[in-house]
């Protein structure tokens, strides 16, 4: 452990000490010491999501899990892999696609953000529409407790419903239950031949339309993304180059007997696209709504409304989950935030704020109404970190 | 004589809520609630409850809290591990009239149900429309979705699809204290901690669940299944490898050797080839797809050493084939008086070692094991052949499947895949789990019920106390009804 100095600073906030452990009883060790003189301690992968949730008033220690990077273990036969919650998402797939194989996740940032990171706020990207979020992947996990005690979850194996299920209560919760070290996914094989075809659309009613006749239809699509301004839907095919190929052709006669018209991107054309895509803006807050897929159209029309037009959206039509880029001062982003949370009540939407200035952070409800769950998830808190050491204030709810 | 604590005062009270038609605890009539699929246990409740509506749960559960009765959720008695063995001083809630399906929304690709309602009726109402359930237990006929949440329950098509956890994206739960609590919901994503991921596969031992709602997918365009014959389990197993080293994720891969299909075909005359080994491999997805993929299943089953190789022809013949998968468990009795099952999970490259092991076993113990797994995921569910009649077989069968499942632990899988740990396995989960990790699972346990009376005695080996943890006060609904004070 060493002092911390204004290159540690997260926020403006200069960690008192900064420990960058080399190995799980390395982690323990801090933990303990944390425990013991009852110092406070934020994790942080690559800090990509660390302005996630509200800001922070101090930080004793930083943990840095930057040197625990290594994929432990990728069993391909299998279809698993073990990986140090250090590594970057990016380092892991290149390694694993020695074997032709990946996670199945695309966070924006997908090439700095770490998979703690990435387990710890449940992210993920367009091929979550096919492939789930690290929520559906996640197998098993390996975690330090606020005590500095080691426990582990899950295993090794696909299928298996011994004990209670901590690899997925940790996944989502934010840093605020535990130090993840490892965590193991089940893996995909990498697919043969790619296809995204862009349509360009005029209104909601359109998005609607086109992407309820597509779910509905026999396609199996591994990204059903819009985006806006100008509103688009994407729609990517992943399989073997016969499936790529008649599905892609399906589909565009789906959208031409729709009057629309479709753009196909495929190569170095269609990589570059995917990288590109959802890149957040550098300044202004993000916003992570999520309504029922039906209730999209209606959720961007309310925004029209709320923030005059002055926003920008991109996520998984086809599941109803979107990140909103806006722009504006913090009573102005405030008030967008709070009138599309009267629209999305409680299990049928809701709208977190991701990122944003601090000022806004710091007056907005951050996560909004968790609803009747609250108390529940506060005694899971208090039973694995009862001096609320880990990420104090900023799990979700505010735990 | 009743059991201390549920008393004649308590049982009015519980009858006031159900009804009088709906409290057993004539012990006649409380014999069917005594055991579970688990028949070997058996334990005779207090009394039994037929609630009518999530309303009536949480008030028996606000009871039961407020006089420290446990209580055992229970919906179609099923589980193979135990699970809704009853209390003997406790409660038995059994969920089987919360039978309502109460919202199906297609364009969403949602159903809500309450937890009663049987696994095959929540495909059989969206199947007109085109679309499906995807956790499909062979007990699919007859179990409960509460109880599919309970267990975390898989099935043959688990393997491209996932598990019940996988398609649960909302429940209404009554928490131990009588609270009802909402997590999730139809839309995903909900803010908070996920501990809708935690309660499913708790084995009912967090709360009990009055209403879920599901994810259904639209059924797809082609399906493809081919059943081939192999000389030996290690060919089959080679097969189930190529398979993936070639990058396929089939929709169900399932084995079965000589002794299962024998008792198959006895049973159900699935007409499958004699042989040491089947491999049933089925395909979905888009015509495409399907058709691609299935010509390299089919060279790689050739290749490998697949003798006979038959190809479903008409949904009939893909039925026949499932119906000599499904009933596996059961035509065991056409082979053996008795027969235990186990399930355990090992990582797939592991099986030709694994069954090498429980080969070796058979010859040892003198009991005939059959093997049907399902082969994706590895896991197993070797059935242990045993006569009552003949003293000590019985316990033998248990000594055998104990050892099993130490050869799982050893290949670094899992003493359960599907069926829960319940009471049969308890044992063994520290032989899998390490002090530490039970202690942490303890904690989860005791943020849902501090005062044990959830189930309690299942899943962890000895039962422990939550201990005092200066927590917020929660003030109790009968403190806030004015009916109790704390003492
Ligand atoms: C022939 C046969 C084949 C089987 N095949 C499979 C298979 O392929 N895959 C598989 O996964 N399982 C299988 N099973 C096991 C069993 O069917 C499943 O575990 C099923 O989910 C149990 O459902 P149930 O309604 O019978 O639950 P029960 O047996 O009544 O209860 C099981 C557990 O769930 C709890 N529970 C029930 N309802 C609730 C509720 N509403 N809230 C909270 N807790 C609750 C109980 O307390 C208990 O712990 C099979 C069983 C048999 C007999």
């Amino acid at each position: 452990m060493r002092e911390g100095t204004s290159a540690d600073a997260v926020e403006g906030i200069i960690p008192k000490f900064v420990a960058e452990p080399a190995s799980a009883e390395e982690v323990t060790a801090t933990l303990e010491q944390a425990a013991r003189d009852r110092l406070s301690v934020v994790t942080r992968g690559s800090g990509t999501k660390l302005g996630w949730g509200p800001p922070l008033q101090s930080i004793d220690i930083l943990l840095s899990t930057a040197r625990l990077n290594k994929v432990v273990a990728h069993r391909h036969g299998d279809l698993t892999a073990t990986i140090e919650s250090g590594a970057t998402l990016a380092n892991v797939n290149r390694e694993l696609a020695a074997h032709r194989q990946w996670i199945p996740l695309d966070p924006y940032s997908g090439d700095r953000a770490t998979i703690g990171g990435i387990v710890a706020t449940n992210d993920s990207g367009p091929r979550r529409h096919r492939y789930g979020a690290p929520r559906d992947l996640i197998i098993g996990v390996e975690f330090a407790r606020a005590d500095g005690v080691i426990a582990r979850g899950g295993g090794i194996v696909v299928k298996n419903v011994a004990g209670y299920d901590l690899p997925r209560l940790m996944t989502g919760s934010f840093g605020c239950l535990g130090v993840i070290l490892t965590a193991t996914f089940k893996l995909y094989p990498l697919t043969a031949s790619s296809q995204t075809l862009v349509v360009d659309l005029r209104d909601t009613r359109q998005l609607a339309a086109l992407a309820g006749s597509i779910l509905a239809s026999h396609l199996t699509p591994t990204a059903l993304e819009f985006q806006t301004p100008p509103l688009r839907l994407l729609l990517r095919f992943e399989s073997i180059d016969a499936s790529v190929q008649q599905q892609s052709a399906t589909a565009r006669q789906m959208i031409d007997s729709a009057g629309l018209s479709a753009r196909t991107v495929t190569g170095d054309d269609e990589a570059e696209l995917w990288t590109r895509y959802g890149a957040p803006r550098a300044a202004g807050a993000a916003v992570k709504v999520s309504a029922m897929p039906t209730e999209l159209a209606s959720t961007l029309t309310l925004l029209d409304r709320l923030a005059a037009g002055n926003y920008s959206a991109n996520g998984r039509a086809g599941l109803g989950v979107f990140v909103l880029h806006l722009d504006g001062d913090a009573a102005a982003l405030e008030k967008i935030v709070v009138g599309l949370r009267e629209s999305l009540p409680a299990g049928r939407g809701s709208a977190v704020v991701m990122k944003g200035p601090v000022d806004f952070r710091k007056q907005v409800d951050v996560w909004g109404p968790i609803g009747d769950g609250l108390p529940l998830m506060k005694a899971v808190k208090q039973r694995f970190d009862p001096d609320s050491l880990l990420n104090r204030g900023r799990g979700p709810g505010g735990l | 004589m009743l059991p201390y604590g549920v008393n004649a005062t308590f049982l009015a009270k519980l009858e006031e809520i159900v009804g009088h038609a709906y409290i057993l605890n004539d012990p006649n009539e409380l014999l069917t609630y005594e055991s579970d699929g688990l028949a070997r246990l058996h334990a005779k409740p207090g009394c039994v409850l037929l609630p009518g509506s999530a309303a009536d749960v949480q008030q028996i559960v606000r009871q039961c809290h407020q006089h420290r009765i446990p209580f055992v959720a229970r919906g179609h008695g099923t589980g193979l591990s135990g699970g809704a063995l009853p209390h003997p001083d406790g409660v038995l809630i059994v969920l089987s009239r919360l039978n309502r399906i109460l919202e199906i929304d297609i364009a969403n690709q949602r159903v809500t149900v309450e937890p009663g309602v049987i696994n095959l009726d929540v495909t059989k109402c969206v199947a007109p429309q085109g679309y499906y359930y995807a956790p499909d237990p062979s007990s699919q006929l007859i179990c409960s979705i509460g109880g599919n949440v309970a267990e975390n329950s898989g099935g043959a098509h688990c393997l491209k699809y996932g598990f019940t956890v996988h398609h649960v994206v909302g429940v209404e739960a009554v928490l131990p204290d009588g609270e009802m609590v909402h997590l999730g919901g139809p839309a995903l994503d909900a803010p908070g901690l996920d501990v809708l991921a935690a309660l499913v596969g708790s084995e009912g031992t967090l709360a009990v669940v009055t209403k879920v709602t599901l994810r259904i997918l639209r059924a797809p365009e082609r399906v493809r299944t081919i059943l081939a014959a192999f000389e030996s389990t290690d060919a089959a197993g080679a097969a189930v490898s190529e398979f993936i080293a070639a990058g396929i994720i089939p929709a169900a891969v399932e084995m079965m050797d000589r002794l299962t299909i024998e008792a198959a075909e006895a049973a159900v005359h699935p007409n499958f080839p004699k042989a040491e080994a089947v491999l049933i491999v089925e395909l979905d997805g888009t015509q495409s797809e399907v058709d691609g993929l299935f010509e390299i299943v089919e060279a790689i089953c050739r290749r490998t050493g697949g003798t006979e190789i038959h190809i479903a022809k008409n949904n009939d013949e893909r039925a026949r084939i499932w119906r000599g998968r499904k009933a596996a468990f059961a035509a065991m009795g056409r082979v053996s008086p008795n027969y235990y099952v186990q399930d355990g999970v090992i990582p797939r490259t592991k099986l030709s070692e694994v069954l090498g092991r429980i080969r070796a076993l058979e010859k040892r113990s003198g009991l005939r094991i059959g093997n049907v797994f399902h082969a994706g995921d590895g896991n197993l569910h070797p059935l242990i052949c045993y006569d009552e009649q003949i003293p000590g077989q019985g316990d033998l069968a248990e000594k055998v499947g104990a050892e099993i499942l130490q050869y799982c632990i050893e290949a670094g899988g899992s003493i359960t895949g599907e069926h829960g740990v319940g009471v049969d396995k308890s044992a063994y989960m520290a032989k899998m789990f390490s002090e530490s990790d039970l202690d942490t699972m303890q904690k989860l346990r005791c943020a849902f019920d501090p005062a044990s009376l959830c189930n309690p005695g299942k899943v962890f080996p000895t039962p422990r106390l939550c201990g005092e943890v200066p927590g917020p006060y929660r003030q109790h609904p009968a403190e806030r009804a004015g009916l109790a004070e704390r003492m």
